[in-house]
C-alpha cells in the first residue's frame, strides 16, 4: 500500500482539508464582519469591505466571557491533575502487579466509561444541591471524575505496559520497595504517558456540557461551552459575538492540537491496536 | 507477559500494595458513578417532583414534618383556648371538642416521633431551623390517616362555626388549621408506574426511534468515510502532519461550540451551508433545513459526521499502520487483486480497531445530548428529540425527577445492552494484554 502520492492525491487532500476547515474559516470571516455584512445582502460574501474587531471587544465587555474561560480553566485543570494522579496509581497496580480481581476492575472501569451521563445526573444534582455545592467549582469537579478517571486509567494501563520490566527487576534486586520503584523508576519513564493522559482528560473536562448546564447555572460559575451556548437570547441570536467567541475558544485548541498531535493520537488509539 | 506468569506465587506484600493503589480510584468510581446509577433507579420508583414540597424527597412511609407542625399546632391550640373562653353555648362545646381532637392527635405524633418531638420543639422555640433529618420523622400509617381525616374535619367545622358566628381571631384560626394539612408527607413510592407510563408514551418511543436512527445512520456514514480517509492517508506523503492536525481540530473543540457554529451555517436566512444546499437543489427553501423534520435530522447527522469522522479515521489509521507490509507483498506476488487484498488482509487485520471504534462511537452517539440540545433543542415538533434530551427535559423543565430518572434508567439499559453485544463479539480482546491470562 505504500506508494508515492500522485498529484491527484494532493488535489484531493486540499479539497478534504478545505471541507473540514470550512466551518472554521467561515466563522472566522464572519467574526470580523460588521453586523451590516453579517446579515442582509452581503451575508454570503467571503470578505467584508470593512473588517472590524467590534465583535471581539463586545464578547469581552458585554458578556462575562473572561469569567467563563477562567471557570473552565480552573475546573478542567483541577479535574485533570487529581484524576491523573489517582489513575496513575491504579493503572500502575493493574499493569505491573499480581493480584486477584484485575480483570473485574478493568471491566468495571471500562463499563463506567460507557455509562450515559444522563443516568447519573439526577442523583448527583440532588446530592450537590443538598450539600450546597451547585454553582461552585467543586460541584463540577466531582461529577467530571466519572468521565476523566476511567479514561485516564485506561490509557495509563496501556502506557505502563510498554515500560520494560527489566528496570523494575533491577530496582527490586537493589532492595527498593514498590513505592520507591514507582517514584524513582517507573514515574520518570511514564511522564510522557501521564502527559498524554492529562491532555485528553483536560479536553474531555473542558468540553463537558450536560453537568455544566445543570449544576452551574449562575454566570459566575458557568463554563465556556455552556456560556457560549447561552449567548442566544430568547428571540435574538448575537451571531457576530458568537462567532468571535468561537474563534477565541478554538485558537488555543488549534495550537494545542498542532503542538501535541502525536501524543493525542497515541492516547486516542491506545488499546485499540495490538502491537 | 512471560515474566508475570513465571512467578508461581503472588507475593503477599505486593498484593497489599496493589490493593492500596487501586483503592482510591475504585472508591471514587463506586461513589461517583455506580452509586448514582443505583440511586437513579431508586428515584425512578417514586413520584418525585422538585417543585412540590410534598414530593421533593423520597418517602417510603408516612412522615410528619415537625418543623412545619410546630409552626401551626401550638398557635392553633392557644388560639382555640382563647376562642373557647370567649364563646358560649353549643359553640363553646364544639370548639372545646375540636381542641381535644387536636390534642389527641398531638399525643399520637408525640408517641411516634419519640425524642425528635422534644428536640425539634426546643430548636423551634429558639427560633432556629432543625435539619431535615431531625425534623422529618416517620409516623405510623394509623397516626397519619387519623391525622389527615381529623384535620380535614376540623377545617370544615371551623369554617362552619365562623360562618354562623363571629370568632375573635377568625383568620388566624382558619389559616393555622389549613396549614396543618401540609405537615404530613404521604409515601410517594409508586413502584414501576413510571416505567409503565413511559412504555405507553408515544413521545418516549419516538425519541427512542430518533436516537436509534441517529445512531445507526451517523455511525454508518462516519465509519465508511473514516475507513476511506484512513486508507487514503495511510501512505507517506508531504504534509501528513498537517492532515492529522486538520482532522483533530473538529474532534477537539467542544461539541456545544461546534453545534453553535453549524447552527449559524444552517441559518434559514443567512446560513451559507443552507444557501449552498438550496442552490444545488437539495432544498426547496433555505429555511427548510432547520424547520422541517427531515431537514433537522439531516443537519444534526451532518454536524455529527463532520465532528467525529476524524476520530474514527485516526483509530483505523493506527490499526492500518501495524499491519505488516510483507502480507501485501506476498499477496501481490500471488496475484491477488487490490480488492482481494482489502477483504482478505486489511479487513481481518483491522477487526479489533474497527470494533473498538464502532463500540465507542455507537455508545457516544446513543447518549448524544449537547449537539442536539444546542442545534435544534429537539425540535421541530420533537423530530430530533433523543431519549437523553427527553429525560433532561422531563427532569429540569417539568421538574419531574421520578419520570426523568425512569427515562435515564431506560437509556442506561439500552447502553448496557449495546455494549454487551460488542463485548460478546470482542471478548477479552478489549482489555489490555496484561489482564489476560
Amino acid at each position: 500500500m505504500e506508494k508515492k502520492a500522485g498529484p491527484l492525491f494532493y488535489v484531493f487532500m486540499v479539497i478534504f482539508v478545505f471541507i473540514v476547515m470550512f466551518p472554521f474559516i467561515w466563522i472566522f470571516l464572519s467574526s470580523i464582519k460588521p453586523s451590516s455584512d453579517l446579515f442582509g445582502d452581503n451575508a454570503f460574501d467571503w470578505f467584508s469591505d470593512e473588517p472590524t474587531f467590534k465583535n471581539y471587544v463586545s464578547v469581552f465587555t458585554n458578556y462575562p466571557f473572561l469569567k467563563y474561560l477562567w471557570n473552565s480553566f480552573v475546573v478542567s485543570s483541577i479535574t485533570t491533575i487529581y484524576t491523573v494522579f489517582i489513575a496513575s496509581f491504579c493503572a500502575y497496580a493493574i499493569a505491573r502487579m499480581q493480584f486477584r480481581g484485575k480483570t473485574v476492575i478493568l471491566g468495571l472501569v471500562l463499563s463506567v466509561s460507557m455509562f450515559p451521563q444522563i443516568a447519573t445526573l439526577s442523583p448527583i444534582y440532588i446530592i450537590l444541591k443538598n450539600l450546597g455545592l451547585t454553582n461552585s467549582y467543586i460541584g463540577l469537579i466531582i461529577p467530571y471524575t466519572t468521565i476523566t478517571l476511567p479514561l485516564s486509567i485506561w490509557i495509563l494501563v496501556v502506557f505502563f505496559r510498554k515500560i520494560p520490566h527489566d528496570l523494575e527487576e533491577a530496582a527490586k534486586i537493589d532492595g527498593a520497595t514498590h513505592m520507591q520503584t514507582y517514584w524513582k523508576v517507573i514515574f520518570p519513564l511514564a511522564v510522557p504517558g501521564l502527559f498524554t493522559t492529562a491532555i485528553l482528560a483536560f479536553i474531555a473536562a473542558w468540553n463537558e456540557f450536560l453537568f455544566a448546564l445543570t449544576i452551574n447555572t449562575s454566570d459566575n460559575y458557568k463554563t465556556v461551552p455552556v456560556g457560549i451556548a447561552m449567548f442566544q437570547g430568547q428571540y435574538t441570536i448575537p451571531w457576530g459575538e458568537i462567532c468571535a467567541a468561537t474563534v477565541v475558544v478554538t485558537i488555543p485548541l488549534v495550537i494545542m492540537v498542532l503542538v501535541f498531535q502525536k501524543r493525542i493520537v497515541s492516547g486516542l488509539t491506545s488499546g485499540s491496536v495490538k502491537e | 507477559m512471560a515474566t508475570d506468569s513465571n512467578k508461581p506465587k503472588i507475593d503477599k506484600c505486593e498484593k497489599r500494595t496493589a490493593y492500596l493503589l487501586v483503592a482510591p480510584a475504585l472508591i471514587l468510581i463506586l461513589v461517583i458513578a455506580i452509586y448514582p446509577v443505583l440511586q437513579s433507579f431508586y428515584f425512578s420508583l417514586f413520584d418525585l417532583r422538585l417543585n412540590d414540597p410534598q414530593k421533593a424527597d423520597v418517602h417510603l412511609n408516612y412522615n410528619v414534618d415537625l418543623e412545619q407542625y410546630f409552626y401551626y399546632y401550638p398557635f392553633l391550640v392557644d388560639d382555640l383556648t382563647e376562642e373557647v373562653k370567649a364563646a358560649n353555648g353549643t359553640e363553646r362545646s364544639r370548639l372545646k371538642k375540636i381542641k381535644q381532637n387536636l390534642q389527641g392527635l398531638d399525643q399520637n405524633i408525640r408517641k411516634d416521633a419519640k425524642e425528635n418531638y422534644q428536640k425539634v420543639k426546643e430548636i423551634h422555640q429558639n427560633f432556629e431551623s432543625p435539619s431535615t433529618s431531625l425534623s422529618v420523622v416517620k409516623i405510623s400509617d394509623k397516626t397519619a390517616k387519623s391525622f389527615q381525616s381529623t384535620i380535614e374535619k376540623v377545617n370544615k367545622q371551623l369554617k362552619q362555626i365562623s360562618n354562623d358566628n363571629e370568632l375573635k381571631n377568625e383568620k388566624d384560626v382558619i389559616g393555622l388549621a389549613n396549614g396543618l394539612k401540609g405537615v404530613i408527607f404521604e409515601p410517594n413510592y409508586i413502584g414501576f408506574h413510571h416505567y409503565a407510563e413511559e412504555l405507553k408514551s408515544s413521545r418516549m418511543w419516538s425519541s427512542l426511534w430518533n436516537t436509534v436512527f441517529f445512531t445507526i445512520v451517523s455511525v454508518f456514514i462516519e465509519f465508511v468515510l473514516g475507513l476511506a480517509i484512513a486508507l487514503l492517508i495511510n501512505k507517506a506523503f508531504f504534509g501528513r502532519g498537517l492532515i492529522r492536525a486538520t482532522v483533530l481540530i473538529p474532534w477537539a473543540i467542544p461539541t456545544a461550540v461546534s453545534a453553535l457554529m453549524w447552527k449559524f451555517l444552517y441559518d434559514g436566512q443567512y446560513g451559507v451551508v443552507a444557501k449552498f444546499f438550496s442552490e444545488i437543489g437539495l432544498l426547496d427553501h433555505m429555511s427548510a433545513l432547520l424547520s422541517s423534520k427531515a431537514g433537522a435530522m439531516f443537519s444534526v447527522i451532518l454536524s455529527d459526521v463532520w465532528k467525529t469522522t476524524p476520530y474514527i479515521a485516526l483509530l483505523l489509521l493506527a490499526g492500518l499502520q501495524v499491519i505488516p507490509k510483507s502480507l501485501y507483498e506476498a499477496a501481490s506476488i500471488d496475484g491477488a487483486s487490490k480488492w482481494k487484498q482489502f477483504t482478505n488482509i486489511t479487513l481481518p487485520m483491522l477487526k479489533l480497531s474497527i470494533l473498538v471504534a464502532l463500540l465507542f462511537r455507537t455508545l457516544d452517539a446513543f447518549r448524544v445530548f449537547d449537539l442536539i440540545y444546542v442545534l435544534t433543542g429537539g425540535g421541530p415538533a420533537n423530530s430530533t428529540e433523543t431519549i437523553s434530551i427527553l429525560a433532561y427535559k422531563v427532569m429540569f423543565s417539568q421538574t419531574n425527577f421520578g419520570a426523568g430518572s425512569a427515562l435515564s434508567v431506560i437509556v442506561f439499559i439500552c447502553v448496557a445492552f449495546i455494549s454487551m453485544i460488542f463485548v460478546k463479539v470482542l471478548g477479552s480482546d478489549l482489555l489490555p494484554e496484561s489482564s489476560k491470562k
